[in-house]
């Protein structure tokens, strides 16, 4: 198996070269310096910052020393837009806020939506199935940011302004926005909310995904077999179809995986919540090369390790998997 | 010898009410809170609460997250401001480094400047802050001379002997200035001594040419025009009179640091400010959600202002005269990148003020009568619109084969332009009609703006009669002939949505624009590089002078300096630059109004707009009158708990 791991993750080396260079070579299009010194930069000035933060070194320069840090795994170097702040500083800050939704919200997505996709495959056809399609397929069409933007003003605003003067909270259950560290507390507070809508959001997607893998499972011959053989129904749905659905289960978890790490733009954003979608965006929008560049090498790293990962989870789950 | 005469600041204002006398008036500085009334609670939310009791209860004590940042001296009852920041926060402390408006604001709260606006004079005037009187300005216009004011010291921090903050000197002036000319600290404000004072540009010249040659920068070199006379006294030799120089004294990015802090703390003094304002802040305390500011226990002697507008009485601003500041004990300042959240938290009681979004505009106010709707007048909260010092036009690239140039038929073409361009509908569409349409080239408020805003010459639309006979004059009737404009702009919030109206406006007379949107960077860049033909774009004065915007427009500014116009006209240069040198008076008023007449008659852009920004302000927050042009006011700013939601 190690073998096979590290073959994998040497076939992904050019694949991970790649994708660093043509990230490089697509924030280079524009010129951070003039954004960076506004309004009133001279000529002189531009010229000079360009020289000082390397950008007039040739980008085959440029690209190797980035190269360098990111195989040194040196995340020293200091943001262009917040100095005095390190990249390794960014992403460690921001790391910690996001997997306090992301993890929450993934563990229990998957779990609704695996229940729920087996009661619907078991239920195919019929009342329940069909209502929670159309649940389903109507969550669907609603857009993030209305889930988000409604969340806020009924889930927060409009709770705590019905909650005002009684009980523990005076009014504060869920916080409408920011982020402190600390549990449970502090996470009921101020994650709870996010973590709610990311599920809603999810939901819709994950159970017409489940729903699908459980109901091509309960047309397969081992579940005829299971059923003639006396088994109950919860053991054919729980046992016999969840463990042989679990590879199209794992896939879709572990390609989860990296964007756990991502973190949500449009959620950070509007509960103010200091993780690594918030500071991704703003170091895109600010041209701040160092950050944009490190994020998206790590995520890369992190995409291909999770496949590598998937595939090594395909052989413990099934025997017919081999890996070679 | 020179012959000294105080700065003329009387000049500077136009006139306005008398000013009231100085009142001292004495009260208890934290009221007791009033035990607040509380709403039922249904049943059912009522058992959520129970149920949720154990596990959020921490929460309870502090839930806007403003957690005890540290030592406050501020006793068992402190007064804490909420105050937001319409952003994702600043991006550094550093005086030098810094230069948006989130770093203003922040900035404001821990460093200080020689000289600080008026808080409640409109228009702006200044005063001083961390001089003991004026400067001095010698016979010749050339030579300022400085007084420290005693008893004005750092916060204390490990930087100095013994954690103690040392008392400011002149040459700690000169050393953040020259910090300015340091070119490692990635200075964006050295337009503000540029070509100002004798020897600065030479010694920044040879100080970062050393430093490239792997010397060191060095800041005990002597600038010709720095005059150390003592501690507390010093002198500031200018190349030319420039009036402007005082304003830079009030500008941020010219505080007053420590020089043990920066060499300290290198590049972290952008996170760990040490200056002598009347907060400080640690380093914890500056999160990737809020900024928390704790009263400096060792602030310098400074009152609540005893002068003020006649209608600063009414409106509550003079009943703190001669109260210490700062005021408060804490000062909370979360960040808002989003309008939803700042909103809620609002109308929740989280903060005592906010700005009011675009998309709450007609919740809280009339638009017809321009006033704060009953249900918010019965709340207490009060409405403040504030008009920037704005300058929103559409430009165009003087060196542009299409439209630049300066014959009669390219005139024609830039003034139909003009002509076809309605303010009104932009004002209506996305401003909500609060916004000012004015001619020229200075915001409402400043000394060369045109009566009513309006001039003669000027091309304002929406004229689409003429705007049609110019554009035939111009060689291309119904548009017939005239290649497509591209058309930049920012993809900002609307400006999208304004590319359109701007293209519709102008299909109407046959014009084309090819709208090219792209964030702002790109924008600049486009500007920077003269690739953009026509462009939208928008100025904020820098302090409150008309010349600042007639800058513009001077020809050695051109990109990518300021003049994106790239426009260029000995007459204006020349006039340019006599008012630099020149104090206010109605000479300059008179020279502003030919320097527009010559922009109207040349037509470089289309406008002019200036925004208004509309301030909410909840009933427990005293003296607070808002202001885009300074931010230091945080300082003068109290709670009247009793109020609190």
């Amino acid at each position: 198996m190690w073998t096979y791991v590290v073959r994998r993750l040497l076939y992904n080396v050019p694949v991970y070269l790649g994708i660093i260079a043509l990230m490089m070579a697509m924030l280079r299009v524009r010129n951070p310096v003039m954004m960076f010194l506004g309004k009133s930069a001279t000529e002189e000035q531009i010229a000079d910052l360009t020289e000082r933060i390397g950008l007039a070194r040739p980008f085959f320069f440029q690209y190797l020393e980035f190269l360098g840090q990111v195989f040194t795994l040196n995340f020293s170097q200091e943001s262009w837009q917040q100095p005095g702040k390190t990249v390794g500083d960014l992403l460690s800050d921001a790391i910690v806020p996001t997997l306090w939704i992301t993890v929450p919200s993934l563990i229990i997505t998957a779990g609704i939506a695996i229940a729920v996709g087996l009661v619907s495959a078991f239920f195919r056809g019929r009342a329940l199935d069909k209502s929670l399609v159309l649940v389903a397929t109507l969550g669907m069409c609603i857009s993030y940011l209305v889930y988000i933007i409604f969340g806020q003003y009924f889930g927060a605003y409009k709770l705590n302004d019905a909650l005002a003067g009684e009980g523990p909270f005076d009014g504060k259950l869920f916080a409408i926005e920011s982020w402190e560290p600390g549990f449970p507390g502090n996470w009921i507070h101020f994650c709870l909310l996010p973590v709610i809508i990311n599920v809603v959001v999810a939901m819709g997607y994950d159970t017409r995904f489940y729903r699908a893998v459980m109901v091509e499972e309960s047309t397969r011959d081992y579940i005829t077999t299971a059923k003639a053989k006396g088994a109950s129904k919860r053991k054919v749905m729980f046992v016999h179809m969840l463990k042989n659905a679990m590879i199209p289960i794992i896939t879709r978890v572990m390609t989860t995986l990296p964007f756990l790490f991502v973190g949500s733009v449009l959620l950070e954003s509007y509960f103010n919540i200091p993780g690594m979608g918030r500071e991704l965006l703003t170091a895109i929008n600010e041209l701040d090369f160092p950050v944009t560049q490190t994020f998206t090498a790590v995520f890369a790293a992190l995409f291909i390790v999770t496949n590598v990962l998937t595939d090594v989870l395909y052989a413990l789950v099934d025997p017919r998997v081999r890996l070679s | 010898m020179w012959g000294y005469t105080p700065w003329p600041i009387a000049a500077l204002a136009t006139p306005r009410a008398r000013l009231l006398p100085r009142i001292h008036s004495k009260r208890e500085l934290f009221p007791p809170r009033k035990t607040m009334s509380r709403k039922s609670l249904s049943p059912r939310l009522s058992v959520l609460a129970l149920g949720l009791l154990a596990a959020v209860s921490p929460v309870a004590a502090d839930p806007g997250g403003a957690a005890d940042p540290g030592a406050g001296g501020a006793g068992d009852n402190p007064t804490v401001l909420n105050l937001p920041m319409r952003s994702g926060g600043p991006k550094s402390m550093d005086p030098v480094f810094g230069s948006t408006v989130y770093d203003n604001k922040a900035a404001a709260q821990v460093y200080e400047t020689l000289l600080q606006y008026k808080y409640l004079v409109r228009p702006q005037e200044y005063e001083p802050l961390l001089l003991a009187e004026l400067p001095k300005l010698s016979a010749d216009g050339l030579t300022y001379s400085f007084r420290l004011k005693e008893g004005v010291h750092f916060h204390d921090d490990p930087c100095f002997p013994g954690g103690k903050g040392r008392h400011i000197t002149s040459e700690d002036v000169f050393y953040s200035w020259k910090r300015m000319a340091d070119l490692s600290n990635k200075p964006k404000s050295w337009w503000l001594f540029d070509q100002k004072i004798v020897g600065f540009d030479q010694y920044r010249a040879e100080q970062n040419a050393a430093a490239e040659d792997g010397g060191k920068f060095d800041y005990d070199a002597p600038v010709e025009g720095f005059r150390v006379i003592n501690d507390r006294e010093f002198e500031v030799v200018l190349l030319k009179k420039v009036f402007g120089f005082r304003w830079t004294l009030t500008m941020f990015q010219t505080s007053i640091v420590a020089r043990e802090a920066v060499e300290t703390y290198g590049t972290r003094i952008a996170r760990h400010p040490v200056g002598t304002g009347p907060f400080t802040m640690a380093e914890a305390d500056w999160t990737a959600t809020k900024m928390v500011f704790n009263r400096n226990p060792n602030y310098h002697e400074c009152y609540y202002p005893t002068e003020w507008m006649p209608e600063d009485v009414e409106a509550g601003f003079t009943e703190a005269a001669g109260q210490r500041l700062p005021i408060a004990d804490r000062l909370v300042m979360p960040f808002y990148p989003q309008d939803q959240p700042m909103w809620l938290k609002f109308r929740e009681g989280g903060l005592d003020f906010t700005q009011v979004p675009a998309e709450n505009f007609r919740e809280a106010i009339n638009r017809r009568k321009g006033t704060l709707k009953p249900a918010y007048a019965d709340e207490g909260i009060t409405y403040h619109p504030v008009p920037l010092l704005d300058f929103i036009f559409r430009g165009f690239n003087m060196e542009d084969p299409l439209l630049g140039g300066y014959t009669d038929e390219k005139r024609y073409l830039r003034q139909a332009i003009s002509l076809a361009i309605d303010w009104e509908e932009f004002n209506d569409s996305f401003y909500n009609n609060e916004n000012v349409i004015y001619d020229g080239a200075v915001p409402p408020g400043l000394d060369g703006h045109p009566p009513e805003g309006r001039m003669e010459g000027a091309h304002r639309g929406k004229q689409l009669e003429r705007a049609k006979e110019l554009l035939a004059k111009a060689g291309y009737p119904d548009g017939k002939g005239l290649p497509v404009i591209n058309y930049y702009s920012s993809n900002n919030a609307n400006g999208t949505e304004q590319s359109q109206l701007t293209t519709r406006q102008l299909a109407a007379i046959g014009i084309k624009l090819n709208p090219r949107l792209s964030e702002f960077a790109s924008v600049i860049e486009a500007l920077n590089t003269k690739k953009a033909p026509m462009f939208s774009y928008a100025w904020s004065s820098d302090y409150p002078d008309g010349e600042n915007n007639l800058s513009l427009f001077y020809g050695p500014n051109e990109s990518p300096g300021n003049n994106h116009f790239n426009y260029k006209n000995e007459e204006y240069d020349r006039l340019y630059e006599q008012i630099q040198e020149m104090d206010p008076s109605p000479e300059r008023s008179a020279i502003f109004e030919r320097m527009q007449e010559i922009l109207a008659y040349d037509t470089p852009f289309a406008g002019a707009m200036a925004r208004t920004r509309k301030y909410l302000v909840n009933p427990w927050l005293k003296n607070f009158k808002p202001s885009e042009d300074f931010y230091n006011w945080a300082k003068y700013l109290d709670l009247d708990e009793s109020k609190h939601k």
